[in-house]
């Protein structure tokens, strides 16, 4: 008879244990593998390690953060990705280029119709499809309303993140009505697969319209009086001003694009800097701001959704009549080559490049996120913050981590 | 007789078991009541004070869970109601019964304590932050004559028990081996420290003007007029104390303690079952007792905002003699078949019945207003109650009002706030307060 060594675990004294549970030991469990590990996992006098996510409730999806703290101050940050990676990019060589456009729909799962947008211009290119003009006022119009809905959920988010409760309930309201009218174009709420090699899968239809005509008609002064829950409160305001600020030199230098760009002053808008589409012929302004701190980037971003409703407004009434599909075969085969893509995305510069084989599937596709680019300045931006602040930071620069993790 | 109790539905099981317990421990109570009656009443009657004391601490415990109850279904609707959205509208009339639900389920919830944790400290913190709360409850007059504890250093004793509140909040975030739990119990002490002395040095000038720290004498001073209220001549006084208030309670914009976009909830954070719902009830009862000290000190408390002319309804039921017997029989058979008559004869739709249930509502929703009404006027404590508890759920409103619309504050400028602002304030009201009085006299 052996003596029994086990012990009554600490939560259900009948259960047995065979080894004693400890306390774990500090991440990460494995010996450093780069320089930069081991100097991140080395602990100053006084420090300590904190981790965030992947289960935090603001981390906006499944980012995972430690922080190296001092007191309350964020001495380090090292971001852990991958907790959503699915591998689209190989998903994508192993589809036609019809399917390709679905898988790569939910990357953002925000903005899902700059993510078709992107690879859907550059397999034309590749096709050398000329695509109806109607068709490309469809696209506009429908992608400008998913900007207005991404941005409008960035302004819920990040007030969510400074501890307001009722913006981000206010502003589902605004993306909800925008939603539900593109789920009437498209048939979709989210992943809304609807733009075409050479077109769109469907004409504007009835209740779009109608929709869409009664939104327009109270849009401005609804979102004005929903900013105004924000802009005009003090405590808002001081939080946010001069809170993670970047130069437009650095900002250039972390490869950063779209509305974090053009809050550190450059005017960069792949819509006016390399058009598509039907943009040129489109009168709208690019709001830029100097700042380049959260205040700015937020102020930005919701500038930019009046000019979104101004090119809505355009298009509404320069919409022309005709095809909304080029004439296509059912099985493209492209001739040999290569083709570059970049929109202008709610984040930044959405871009695709495709390598064609001459096959049915695409030989190679490389989806260049701006949300991946962006998180990498928070390494940047985020020492010497608090730990509440860090959250602000990181919603500021409006990642989704379905497109940083692919 | 084994077979028949297993045969027992688990009800019957409880009722078999319980009704026989009930009889004889009934039966022991009459022997002992008639057998030792007289001695025990002497022994009450000789130790008055500290029965009035058990008697008064009871009925505030009992008090506290649906106080807080109420602040919670409150503080649901009123949030939602603000985002647009309708709020709890499923348990009971308009969702009223779902904190009480919610209380519920937060018994039934696992009760858990993580491996790492000091189990002794972490189960006694709870304990010690609702018990700081409530026993704040003790000193505030709720109308008349109804006060638990007449201290003479009534807002002394309240300051002190309410500085109890931030030992269990360190003692949880310091038990719970979490991260998370020890930043939120540190800033907890770093906050409330600090929100403490602007809470105490704003009510100085006060205690100059009213000469005394007896909360009883302090409402009874301020009367018969809403202008005689403290909140005239202490205007800056009233300011800082509400948001030290606001602090000290941990509620937006202050709630750094239990942020959840930043440090998940706090000293919290590890809380599970009971343990949590005492935090939860704490907190509540927290806003209650901070906005009933406030209405206390500087909005006249339980009196009413200008003298009611006076009024008395004479209640002698004796004398109406067979009239009162009649009255009871007869009235509400009158008054339900007068008020159903409407309902059935000017809308075709409705039932016979449906009709008489509806007047009967009406007829009980009268009478219990008449007889609020007579109680309001011949009782003083009815009119200072209903005075003082619309006055503290007024400022319950605007917490949860804040709540809804203002974002969280950084903690340095949280802090920033409290030195750099609230103390000079608060120093110069004292002073100012002091001059005036050295000045004009008494």
């Amino acid at each position: 008879m052996t003596t029994d060594t086990r012990r009554p675990s600490a939560d259900d004294p009948r259960v047995l244990l065979d080894e004693e549970i400890g306390v774990y030991e500090q991440i990460p469990p494995y010996p450093p593998r780069t320089e930069r590990e081991a100097e991140f996992y080395t602990l100053g006098d006084g420090q300590m390690f904190i981790n965030m996510g992947p289960q935090h409730p603001s981390t906006h999806g499944v980012l995972r953060v430690v922080l190296k703290l001092d007191g309350e101050k964020v001495v380090d940050i090292d971001p852990v990705l991958g907790y959503l990676h699915r591998g689209v990019e190989k998903l994508c060589e192993n589809a036609d280029y019809h399917q390709a456009i679905c898988y790569t729909d939910p990357l953002e799962y925000i903005s899902s119709l700059f993510c078709e947008w992107s690879p859907v211009i550059a397999f034309e290119k590749l096709l050398d499809v000329e695509v109806p003009r109607r068709a490309e006022y469809i696209r506009v119009l429908s992608a400008e309303l998913n900007r207005i809905a991404s941005h409008a959920l960035f302004m819920g988010w990040f007030a969510l993140d400074l501890g307001g409760l009722t913006p981000i309930l206010w502003s589902f309201i605004e993306r909800d009505e925008i939603v539900e009218m593109l789920a009437a174009l498209t048939g979709q709420r989210m992943l809304f697969n609807y733009f075409r090699i050479g077109g769109v899968n469907g004409d504007l239809n009835h209740e779009f319209m109608s929709r869409l005509g009664f939104w327009m008609s109270r849009a401005t002064q609804q979102i004005e009086s929903n900013l105004t829950l924000l802009n005009e409160n003090e405590l808002f305001v001081r939080r946010a001003r001069g809170l993670g600020t970047i130069d437009s030199a650095t900002a250039l230098r972390m490869c950063m694009t779209g509305p974090n760009l053009r809050a550190t002053g450059l005017p960069f808008d792949v819509r006016r800097a390399h058009p598509y589409s039907i943009y040129p012929e489109l009168d709208f302004d690019i709001p830029t701001r100097t700042e380049g701190d959260v205040l700015a980037r937020y102020l930005l971003r919701m500038d930019e959704i009046k000019q979104s409703l101004r090119i809505i407004d355009q298009c509404l009434h320069q919409m022309p009549d005709g095809p909304i599909m080029a004439r296509l075969p059912r099985l493209l085969r492209p001739r040999p080559g290569r083709a570059y893509a970049a929109i202008e995305g709610p984040r930044g510069q959405y871009s695709t490049y495709a390598i064609s084989d001459g096959t049915d599937q695409p030989f190679r596709m490389r989806i260049h996120d701006p949300s991946f680019i962006h998180l990498q300045s928070v390494g940047l931006l985020m020492p010497g913050n608090l730990v509440a602040d860090t959250m602000a930071v990181m919603a500021s620069l409006d990642p989704i981590m379905g497109g940083v993790d692919k | 007789m084994s077979r028949a109790w297993g045969r027992l539905t688990l009800p019957g099981k409880v009722v078999f078991t319980l009704v026989p317990l009930l009889l004889v421990l009934s039966v022991a109570l009459v022997i002992v009541i008639a057998v030792f009656g007289g001695a025990m009443l002497d022994i009450l009657v000789a130790n008055v004070g500290i029965v009035r004391f058990l008697v008064a601490v009871t009925i505030l415990l009992l008090l506290a869970p649906p106080s807080a109850f109420i602040i919670i279904y409150m503080e649901m609707k009123i949030i939602a109601l603000m985002n647009l959205r309708l709020g709890p509208d499923r348990v009971g009339p308009w969702g009223t019964l779902l904190s009480t639900v919610h209380g519920l389920k937060v018994l039934m919830k696992e009760d858990f304590t993580p491996t790492g944790a000091d189990r002794i400290v972490f189960t006694w913190a709870p304990i010690v932050v609702f018990m700081a709360s409530v026993m704040g409850a003790l000193v505030i007059p709720f109308a008349p004559g109804l006060i638990a504890q007449d201290l003479n250093v009534g807002l002394l004793y309240f300051f002190a028990v309410g500085g109890l509140s931030v030992v269990g909040l360190l003692m949880a975030g310091w038990s719970s081996y979490n991260k998370y739990s020890l930043l939120g119990g540190l800033r907890s002490a770093a906050q409330m420290i600090s929100y403490e002395i602007p809470l105490t040095l704003s009510v100085v000038g006060l205690l100059i003007l009213a000469g005394t720290m007896s909360l009883n004498t302090i409402v009874e001073n301020q009367g018969p007029w809403f202008t005689d209220w403290y909140v005239f001549q202490q205007p800056l006084g009233f300011v800082i104390f509400f948001i030290a208030a606001t602090a000290e309670a941990n509620r937006t914009p202050f709630d750094l303690t239990e942020a959840d976009s930043e440090i998940v909830a706090g000293f919290a954070t590890e809380y599970s079952g009971m343990r949590f719902g005492f935090f939860f009830f704490a907190e509540y009862i927290n806003v209650f007792i901070m906005s009933a000290l406030l209405v206390t000190l500087f909005l006249g408390g339980w009196q009413a905002p200008f003298p009611f002319p006076e009024l008395h309804i004479a209640l002698d039921p004796g004398s109406l003699g067979i009239w009162l017997l009649l009255g009871i029989a007869i009235v509400p058979v009158v008054a339900t078949l007068v008020l159903a008559a409407p309902f059935y004869l000017l809308r075709s739709s409705t039932p016979w019945w449906q009709a008489l249930i509806a007047g009967f509502l009406l007829f009980n929703v009268l009478a219990v207003g008449a007889v609020l009404g007579i109680a309001y006027v011949n009782f003083d404590f009815v009119a200072g109650i209903l005075w003082f508890m619309g006055k503290t759920y007024a400022f319950v409103f605007v917490f949860v009002w804040m709540r809804g619309t203002l974002p969280r504050i950084r903690i340095d400028q949280l802090m920033g706030f409290a030195w750099k602002w609230l103390l000079p304030a608060s120093l110069v009201n004292l002073f100012v307060t002091a001059a005036a009085i050295v000045v004009v006299g008494n």
